[in-house]
């Protein structure tokens, strides 16, 4: 019997798709990466119906992507094997809110905006605050570990996420952490499941740890004329210990790319820094933000502005939530394309960082920008080059590899909120060959057939380049 | 189209994706299945037709598009791309032999209320049809103090040509349409024909009658009407436009209380009746006007008005056939009882 037919089996006609142009769409994330070699796509409603897929599926041997909304940027969902897309955008029942122990049950398909919408009436909200925050599925948060803008104060999906259940590659199903703020019962299973981008289990339920909303935020832009300083004041404002929601770089590349995309009229300067505090009493928060605006002063920081006001939040923010695919914008014939798109890396290095992404992409005749949740180490560079140049993706692959090869010598990591999937994977290889052996005992012993999300993070090809076929249109010369 | 870096933001809004929840149903779906078709990786097909002509240009996936990545153009596009490769919907076929045949999407013998003034107005095919409408909005720039110029026998303005991907038969449609109604500036009753000409004929200068409305009402001391509605946001006026302050400054001037739905302004959500869907997939275009009329029900009113003709249609189809429970009506109704 083949594939669709016991699928259809399983979940129903309505839920299967396999014509080549549906393979196609679930061949590509918002990475650079393009396939079709899916067979088909499946979207179960239940945890039984994955539970079957997953016997099914180590039965035969076939392999099998679990997907949320798509929205990864290293090519994590891309099913370079073929094989079975499972999109659990259909499993998106929130299952409880309970303010009482300050934690809610939701199915993985859940979209994080639609839970903080939910949660807002109770006084809490799910603190990782993804870009994508609006389509992106908790299940997919989890998956690639996400955070965002606040994690610099409330910490990446891990430290949200106390407990799941999880489909294993046999069609066991396993119940993982709990509903407790402490849990030393045994090995920290759950955990392991956060960042595992598909190829451990399928999370088909996830406890998640809330946190009160604050009363008040208020949020401050503060210009430099030079990167270096907006970088130290980065390092300053953190070693600091004053306690910002938000800490945010943007390069004048950043600038530049809002500014014509949206005439936002950002000043023309090397860099901006955006700095938030939270709480409940604004005494609290104001002695955060002047700490924080003593040190911008300190490093040259100039025309500081800072407001409680929603709407002029929104304002001063606009330009920044709206950075990634500006960024497409900046010059007219170029692209952006989510490549090296977020290293971490220790505090006191962010100066050399930002300076590094520009020297380097100089070289290697490409642009790249430096922006990103800086306060947590992140460092969003993004490449933006002309796609149907095939010189220009050696230049891409050259600046990459730099690009990492900096990121290692200052003791920094490949990916700080994004994962590893399958672009990233061969500097990730690179820079933690002694994980290798572990992290394949770890998916052997799991997963024996390996048919969950193959061939990523570890596995993946040693070339991203042509790991899968590229999704532009490349002239031959 | 490389511009699109594939976020998937455009999944938010989009009513069709709302509504089957396949990403390839959804903005981002087809512009993956546009850049295919280009490339070359993807063959003309019945099912690369379906995904690519379901989709009504509402713009909502334009708006929360960072890059500005015109999805309505790329399936414009795309839509040319396989019609001349054969894909043709018989129902396209149809409506646009009707055009041709009578000049007008009713494929009726239809007549516009001519009118001999100074100031060319172009009615549409819709208001056309809906001559008695058509002479009461007449009235009203009439109040306003505008002499309006109606052509009996205007002929449609190639909006369904262009939109279904017919580039001969736009052409020729256009050529008509310049023949038949030879004003430069001129006011336009119509959103999606001012819309549709903004963007086709650059040297067309068509002012939207609402905003001839909004210039001139408050002097004129309308009646204050005293009822609630609720108010629609047509895709092209709102994003398209950009009109989202005029039409409720205007009920605010004719004492009409507004009740917002969550869903307004730019955000406004689709009626299901734009970009061809009403021909291609009636029944498609039915359910998104049925999830509309629902957030129309849940503000607590019982009267949704809008200013888009072909809105007004697919909403009021649509509520007659759920038990009328909503009553549609053209916010120019409302603006001409307060005139009386």
């Amino acid at each position: 019997m083949d594939i669709q037919k016991v699928l259809v089996e399983i979940v129903g006609e309505e839920n299967v798709r396999d014509a080549f142009a549906e393979l196609y769409v679930y061949g590509s994330d918002a990475s650079v990466h393009q396939t079709d070699k899916a067979s088909v796509v499946v979207k179960p409603q239940k945890i039984e119906d994955i539970q079957e897929i997953m016997r099914y599926a180590n039965e035969n041997r076939i392999p099998v992507v679990p997907r949320g909304a798509g929205t990864g940027t290293s090519g994590q969902t891309v099913p370079i094997d073929g094989g079975i897309v499972m999109d659990l955008k259909d499993m998106n029942q929130i299952l409880e809110i309970s303010p009482e122990d300050i934690i809610c049950r939701v199915e993985p398909g859940v979209v994080n905006d639609e839970l903080n919408r939910e949660l807002k009436p109770y006084g809490f909200f799910f603190p990782p605050t993804p870009a994508s925050g609006r389509v992106c599925t908790i299940g997919g948060m989890i998956a690639n570990n996400a955070s965002g803008i606040r994690s610099v104060k409330y910490g990446a999906t891990r430290d949200s996420v106390l407990g799941m259940k999880v489909v294993l590659a046999n069609g066991d199903l396993v119940d993982l952490g709990s509903k407790t703020r402490v849990d030393s019962a045994g090995f920290q299973l759950a955990r392991l499941f956060v960042g595992s981008e598909g190829m451990l289990g399928v999370v088909v339920e996830a406890t998640l740890r809330l946190a009160p909303l604050p009363k008040y935020r208020c949020l401050a832009i503060a210009k430099f004329n030079r990167l270096e300083d907006a970088g130290k004041t980065i390092t300053n404002v953190m070693s600091s210990g004053a306690s910002s929601s938000m800490l945010e770089l943007m390069d004048n590349i950043a600038i530049k790319s809002v500014n014509r995309a949206f005439d936002l009229g950002l000043p023309d300067v090397e860099a901006i820094l955006l700095f938030e505090a939270d709480g409940k009493i604004t005494a609290a928060i104001d002695y955060e933000m002047e700490e924080i605006k003593k040190i911008c002063e300190s490093n040259n920081g100039f025309g500081i502005e800072m407001s409680y006001d929603p709407e002029r939040r929104k304002e001063i923010y606009k330009g920044r939530k709206n950075l990634f695919a500006s960024l497409s914008r900046y010059k007219e014939g170029i692209v952006c394309a989510d490549l090296a798109d977020d290293m971490a890396v220790p505090n006191s290095k962010m100066a050399a960082t930002a300076r590094a992404i520009h020297d380097i992409a100089e070289r290697n005749n490409v642009i790249m920008t430096a922006y990103g949740h800086c306060g947590s180490g992140v460092v969003h560079t993004k490449i933006l080059l002309n796609p149907s140049s095939k010189g220009q993706w050696e230049d891409a692959r050259n600046a990459v590899s730099e690009i990492y090869e900096f990121v290692d010598s200052v003791g920094g990591i490949t990916s700080g909120e994004h994962g590893i999937g399958i672009s990233k994977a061969p500097a990730w290889k690179r820079a933690r060959k002694d994980l290798i052996p572990v992290m394949r005992s770890i998916k052997k012993a799991l997963d024996p057939n390996n048919i969950l999300n193959p061939h990523k993070m570890m596995d993946a090809p040693d070339n991203w380049v042509n790991a899968t076929d590229l999704r532009y249109r490349i002239k031959k010369k | 189209m490389n511009i699109c870096i594939r976020c998937g933001y455009c999944f938010e809004g989009c009513p069709i994706f709302k509504e089957k929840h396949w990403e390839s149903d959804g903005a981002r779906g087809k512009v993956i299945l546009s850049h295919g078709l280009l490339k070359g990786d993807l063959e003309p097909s019945n099912y690369l037709a379906e995904k690519i002509y379901e989709c009504t240009f509402c713009k909502d996936c334009v708006e929360k598009c960072s890059a500005h990545v015109n999805v309505p153009d790329i399936l414009t596009a795309a839509r040319a791309d396989l019609v001349e490769a054969g894909f043709k919907y018989e129902e396209h076929e149809e409506l646009l032999d009707k055009i041709e045949e009578t000049g007008n999407i009713f494929g009726k013998e239809l007549k516009a209320p001519a009118r001999s003034g100074e100031v060319p107005v172009l009615l549409g095919c819709r208001l056309k049809e809906r001559r008695e409408d058509a002479e009461r909005y007449l009235e009203i720039l009439e109040k306003l103090g505008i002499k309006p110029l109606v052509v009996e026998d205007e002929t449609c303005c190639g909006m369904p040509q262009g939109v279904l991907g017919y580039k001969d038969r736009l052409k020729k449609q256009m050529n008509e349409f310049r023949k038949r109604f030879p004003y430069k500036d001129f006011i336009c009753m119509c959103t999606t024909c001012i819309f549709f000409i903004n963007k086709a004929y650059p040297d067309l200068n068509p002012t939207y009658i609402i905003e001839e409305i909004y210039k001139r009402l408050p002097a004129h001391n309308p009646k204050k009407l005293g009822i609630s509605v609720t108010y629609h946001d047509p895709c092209n006026v709102s994003r398209g436009m950009n009109m989202v302050r005029e039409p409720r400054e205007i009920l605010d001037w004719i004492g009409v209380e507004l009740v917002e739905m969550e869903k307004h302004g730019k955000e406004t959500f689709c009626c299901g009746g734009g970009g061809g869907l009403l021909v291609t997939n009636n029944e498609l275009a039915g359910k998104l006007a049925k999830n509309r009329l629902q957030q129309a029900l849940d503000t607590g009113v019982d009267t949704i008005c809008t200013l888009c003709p072909t809105c007004e249609f697919n909403l009021f189809n649509v509520s007659k056939s759920n038990g009328g429970k909503m009553k549609v009506i053209n916010l120019l109704d409302l603006i001409w009882e307060a005139l009386r």
